[in-house]
């Protein structure tokens, strides 16, 4: 990222940076105060897992995983798809997708970045807890829904498919 | 370095048979627990063969441990691939990779089997085997014959689930082994049936916004014969009777005493002693009673198998084995007869 820092002009004989900072902080307050949905993420260490030296694939109990983390975001998750596995008779029910809108800021603050295949999980229940694997991390958010009004890029969406747990179940 | 090809790594303890032999010994393992006839072989013989042939033969192994088989092939009842898949499943009841499963095309073409083309029209049944037979007096055999079994080919597709390349490669490996010559054969029932290897295909999940995971899909044909035992024929074939006759050693000739010819015409007389006025005689032979005269006889009632006759009758037809009953009237106490003459028929 450029050192050098261009101040943001553009709406500003109506939105500043105030009014921008005071909506997020205002919107953060509902999302993390009122809503409060939280989420673990755990985050592959790309260093000091063992993998294959072919295929790059994770040897067996090979993943090492850094401290999870709990976070807070706006949680959806999609409905599941009943289908084959492939062109076997063998069905079964897909559960949906997890989809998080995170606040770009709240991550800087928790100095915390989500990447492409870290491991998210996501308690429904006390018991029962489901992990996905982030199959986008929304890294890019320049298109105008991730701004505010076209102001400044303040959220991240995060797109995560659940996996069977012989890949992921928790550390 | 590797040992020179001719050096032989293992001794077989039991030498393998060949010629005869070995053909003796296929039949033997045909007829095993069983009759002398073939078993029958139907498509859920033919389908359990594959599972185990998959189970058994293509057995694969992943991180120290067996990939599971589903060991049913996958039909149109849901549950039943529950029955199969619950130890090897994930918290969501989905079925957990890596697993290998089974899929049958539900037709089933005519066969190409070469050895059993149109040779033998209209289920018309052939001499399978004579198998002898002896019942304690007879010695015979029973023809066995069946009919031409119908070649079938099952086309299966063989599907592995696994997460891992390496998963891939060692399935892969094995079944390239196995299929080395294109086809390998499976043991059903007895009999040997070939599988040809046709086409391997990838169908791998890698949408990125999905589960993924690799599938490949084996498709083998099964060259295999339908055969049923409800036409199947045992018939009698010929019987020999064996009669045997004890000899003495010892020959004398004996002298054969002339008798006189039995005559065709004899008395029987009737004695009814005092207080007696009823006799029964049961005939062993087919005569005519002929009355030649009484004594002390009022009257006399003839019954034959104890159906009234008649009275004071002069001849009386009697067969072979008819009861004959005399009931006289006395005309003073004391013996009456009645004499009568039996000309035989």
């Amino acid at each position: 990222m450029s050192q050098r820092k261009v101040p943001i002009t553009r709406l500003s004989k109506f939105f500043a940076e105030e009014d921008f900072d005071l909506d997020i902080s205002m919107g953060q307050e509902w999302l993390h105060g009122d809503m409060n949905f939280t989420f673990v993420l755990y985050r592959v260490d790309r260093q000091r897992t063992k993998k294959d030296d072919v295929y790059g694939e994770v040897v067996s109990e090979g993943v090492q995983y850094r401290a999870p983390i709990e976070l807070k975001g706006y949680v959806q998750i999609e409905a599941p798809t009943n289908a084959f596995m492939g062109n076997s008779k063998i069905g079964q029910v897909e559960p949906g997708n997890l989809k998080i809108g995170i606040y770009q800021s709240y991550l800087d603050e928790m100095g915390v970045d989500i990447e492409f295949g870290d491991y998210i999980g996501y308690y429904e229940k006390e018991d029962r807890v489901r992990y996905y694997s982030v199959a986008d991390d929304g890294r890019i958010t320049s298109d105008n829904r991730h701004t505010y009004g076209g102001y400044k890029p303040y959220y991240r969406s995060i797109v995560a498919s659940p996996v069977s747990n012989d890949e992921f179940n928790g550390i | 370095m590797a040992l020179p090809k001719k050096i032989k790594k293992t001794i077989d303890l039991i030498p393998k048979k060949t010629g005869l032999d070995r053909r003796i010994q296929l039949l033997d393992d045909i007829q095993k627990d069983g009759t002398y006839l073939p078993k029958g072989i139907g498509h859920a013989d033919l389908d359990r063969g594959m599972l185990d042939f998959v189970k058994e033969d293509l057995k694969t192994f992943m991180d120290g441990n067996t990939v599971p088989t589903v060991d049913i092939i996958i039909t149109t009842q849901n549950w039943s691939q529950f029955t199969e898949t619950w130890n090897f499943q994930d918290l969501d009841k989905n079925v957990k990779p890596p697993f290998i499963t089974t899929v049958r095309q539900p037709e089933v073409p005519y066969g190409t089997n070469p050895s059993l083309q149109y040779t033998i029209p209209n289920r018309k049944q052939f001499y399978y085997a004579k198998v002898p037979t002896w019942d304690g007096q007879r010695k015979g055999v029973d023809v066995y014959k069946i009919p031409q079994p119908i070649p079938v080919d099952i086309t299966y597709n063989v599907k592995i689930f696994v997460n891992r390349m390496r998963g891939l490669n060692e399935f892969n490996k094995n079944v390239l082994q196995k299929f080395s010559s294109r086809q390998a054969y499976t043991i059903i029932k007895g009999h040997y049936i070939p599988i040809v290897l046709n086409n391997i295909s990838d169908e791998s999940v890698m949408d990125i916004d999905k589960r993924k995971y690799y599938i490949q899909n084996y498709e083998f044909t099964m060259l295999g014969f339908l055969m049923d035992e409800d036409e199947f024929e045992v018939s009698p074939g010929v019987s020999r009777a064996l009669t045997m006759f004890e000899i003495p050693q010892l020959n004398k000739s004996v002298k054969v005493n002339p008798q006189p010819e039995n005559p065709n015409e004899f008395p029987v007389d009737l004695l009814f002693v005092s207080g007696n006025t009823e006799l029964s005689e049961t005939f062993r032979y087919s005569a005519d009673l002929h009355l030649n005269e009484t004594f002390n006889v009022d009257s006399f009632s003839v019954y034959i198998n104890n159906d009234y006759v008649g009275d004071n009758i002069t001849k009386i037809q009697v067969n072979t084995n008819d009861l004959v009953k005399f009931v006289v009237v006395k005309k003073s106490i004391g013996e009456s007869q009645i004499f009568t003459t039996a000309k035989l028929i």
